[in-house]
């Protein structure tokens, strides 16, 4: 007869187990419903290179620009208190809860020819690289501080405080102690931003059309050849970013975790 | 020297009164108080690591100050070599001199063997001699230490007592060590100050302070095993009916007054002495402490006083025997409560 723990632990089991299947039946499925050769020659398709290849450069970049810019973003959430936070917080909070193609629709309003921005310059950003990456920035971004902030608030801020009677200053506390403390929610924070940044469609085909990223050249061939032709670009980017992840994640247990521990 | 003036600061609910504060170059010096009564703030404002309200801290060269907190703060992605060179990196010194005086301090702090150590894997008492060595390496002109052995065994405090006692006797550094323990006070301090609730409400010496607790709350914290509450009429501070006390001050209502326990001699006899309070009265418990022996004695009130375990065995006492008690007015200390 199986003890209650026993018991407890199998329900939980199985049920993590749908959720596990729900997820990976349909990817397996594809992955081995796709012919090898077919798979082959995509893998030689210069139009599918060019789109994975720009998708990984756009999503690389919008992940730079997130580095750059949300890191500070996600230290002042994490250590500071200050009038109006909460609202600021919700604000960087909005990509995830709008539907992306609405989120597209919102930088096209301000970056495309008929806005503000587009009328004083002449310029606009459709149909561009640039737009690719504002896309990709603007529906992932917070996942990326999201991930940061949490890994400072979990890090005593004294760490740095410690550092500071050290002789160091502000800016080299941040760089040599609150930085390499939470170095794991950074690598998680990228790759979820990345990974977002990848699989994101809703915004950039508001914004851009062409060039393709892969997310696009699998609708587009699914629109124009059918389920036969989109399925091996699919499987291919899916192989990808499978290599890339678990290599990531590797590397993100292999380091020194974060510290978050509010003793010694 | 530290001058501390009319310092204030206020987080949240919590407040830093009024601290006036001079502390002499090269002094050991224990601000001893219960948790949260602002220690650490005190601390940090001294280290220039929380902005003041109000008041000033003249004497601190921020760039030579070693600050050790209760929790120490290691690096944890660092290793103990690379923890104590911290300082000196940031200091930008070359990798010789670096490595020299790391060397140095390893070995004066005996955890040379250490160096290449991760910090999670050390003891506690190993971890303290790493935050000692990290702060002591910039060679600083003022120690801040706040609770540093809070979290160790007895046998390992008294260690990393002895190390401090030697840092401050060999660097004649200024020491600004906060705890809530008096035997750490008793061991360490030149000088202590008493803080409760953001304010200073003593300061002096260990002796001084002790034997002359200004307060109720002094008197209590620093562990005053007899205090008593009356009033002086005519030469004497009554207690109750059955109980007074000769002193040579004027009249007074409402006032404390303190009796150390080694001041008060037992006999079997009377004694034939100048004290001026002898009193009889029977001995209503008896308490073994590690090095001497605890008699309360119902003389009218409860009074405690210590004999040693010599003492005990020679007199062969017992509960509900009578005994003579005695003590000099001078070993009475009187104050008015705040």
């Amino acid at each position: 007869m199986l003890d209650k723990s026993n018991k407890f632990k199998i329900i939980f089991i199985i049920s993590g187990s749908i959720i596990v299947l729900f997820i990976l039946y349909p990817i397996i499925n594809m992955i081995f419903s796709t012919s090898p050769l077919l798979l082959f020659n995509t893998l030689v398709d210069k139009e599918v290179i060019f789109s994975i290849l720009l998708t990984l450069k756009c999503s690389l970049i919008a992940t730079l620009f997130a580095i750059i810019f949300g890191i500070p973003l996600s230290y002042i959430f994490a250590r500071y208190n200050f009038y109006g936070k909460k609202i600021i917080e919700a604000i960087v909070d909005i990509p995830v809860i709008i539907p992306h193609s609405a989120a597209g629709i919102a930088l096209l309003t301000v970056w495309g020819r008929d806005s503000i921005f587009g009328r004083i310059t002449g310029l606009s950003i459709v149909g561009s690289e640039v737009a690719i990456v504002m896309a990709m920035f603007f529906v992932s971004i917070s996942f990326f501080i999201n991930s940061v902030k949490n890994g400072f608030k979990l890090v005593d801020y004294r760490y740095s405080k410690v550092a500071m009677t050290l002789g160091a200053t502000q800016f080299q506390a941040f760089l040599t102690v609150d930085l390499p403390l939470i170095k794991k929610s950074i690598i998680s924070g990228v790759i979820m931003m990345w990974a977002r940044g990848i699989s994101e469609f809703g915004a950039i085909i508001i914004l851009v059309y062409h060039p393709m990223v892969t997310s696009i050249l699998i609708y587009d061939r699914y629109e124009c050849y059918g389920l036969k032709y989109a399925k091996p670009v699919a499987v291919l980017l899916i192989l990808i970013c499978l290599v890339i992840f678990i290599i990531m994640r590797i590397i993100e247990e292999r380091g020194k975790g974060d510290y978050n521990k509010k003793s010694k | 020297m530290i001058i501390i003036k009319n310092l204030n600061k206020k987080i949240g609910s919590f407040s830093l009164k009024n601290i006036n504060l001079n502390i002499q170059k090269g002094e050991y010096f224990v601000i001893l108080g219960p948790t949260g009564s602002g220690k650490t703030i005190l601390l940090e404002l001294i280290a220039g690591l929380l902005k003041k309200d109000s008041g000033s801290i003249e004497g601190v060269n921020y760039k030579k100050l070693g600050f050790i907190y209760q929790d120490l703060f290691l690096f944890p992605h660092l290793n103990v070599y690379e923890n104590i060179s911290y300082g000196l990196k940031i200091r930008k010194l070359d990798n010789k001199t670096i490595d020299e005086k790391v060397n140095k301090i390893a070995e004066e702090l005996k955890i040379k063997n250490l160096l290449y150590r991760d910090i999670t894997n050390l003891s506690g008492g190993e971890k303290q001699r790493v935050a000692i060595a990290r702060a002591l390496v910039i060679e600083p002109e003022i120690f801040l230490l706040d609770e540093p052995t809070s979290s160790l065994d007895n046998n390992i405090k008294k260690d990393i007592y002895e190390i401090l006692k030697k840092i401050h006797n060999k660097t004649k550094a200024t020491f600004i060590h906060v705890t809530h323990d008096f035997e750490e006070a008793l061991y360490l301090s030149d000088r202590i100050a008493i803080i409760n609730n953001g304010e200073i409400i003593q300061t002096g010496t260990l002796q001084e302070v002790f034997n002359k607790p200004n307060s109720l709350f002094v008197a209590d914290f620093v562990g005053c095993e007899n205090l008593f509450f009356g009033n002086i009429i005519d030469n004497y501070f009554i207690v109750n009916d059955n109980f007074k006390i000769y002193t040579e001050l004027e009249n007074c209502s409402n006032i404390y007054a303190t009796i150390k326990a080694n001041d008060i001699i037992i006999s079997k006899e009377r004694l034939n002495s100048s004290a001026r309070n002898n009193y009889y009265g029977e001995i209503i418990d008896i308490n073994e402490r590690i090095n001497f022996i605890e008699l309360v004695i119902d003389a009218g009130v409860n009074i405690k006083c210590f004999i040693t375990h010599q003492a005990f065995s020679l007199f062969d006492l017992k509960i509900n025997e009578k005994i003579w008690i005695s003590f000099k007015s001078s070993s009475v200390h009187f104050f008015i409560p705040e």
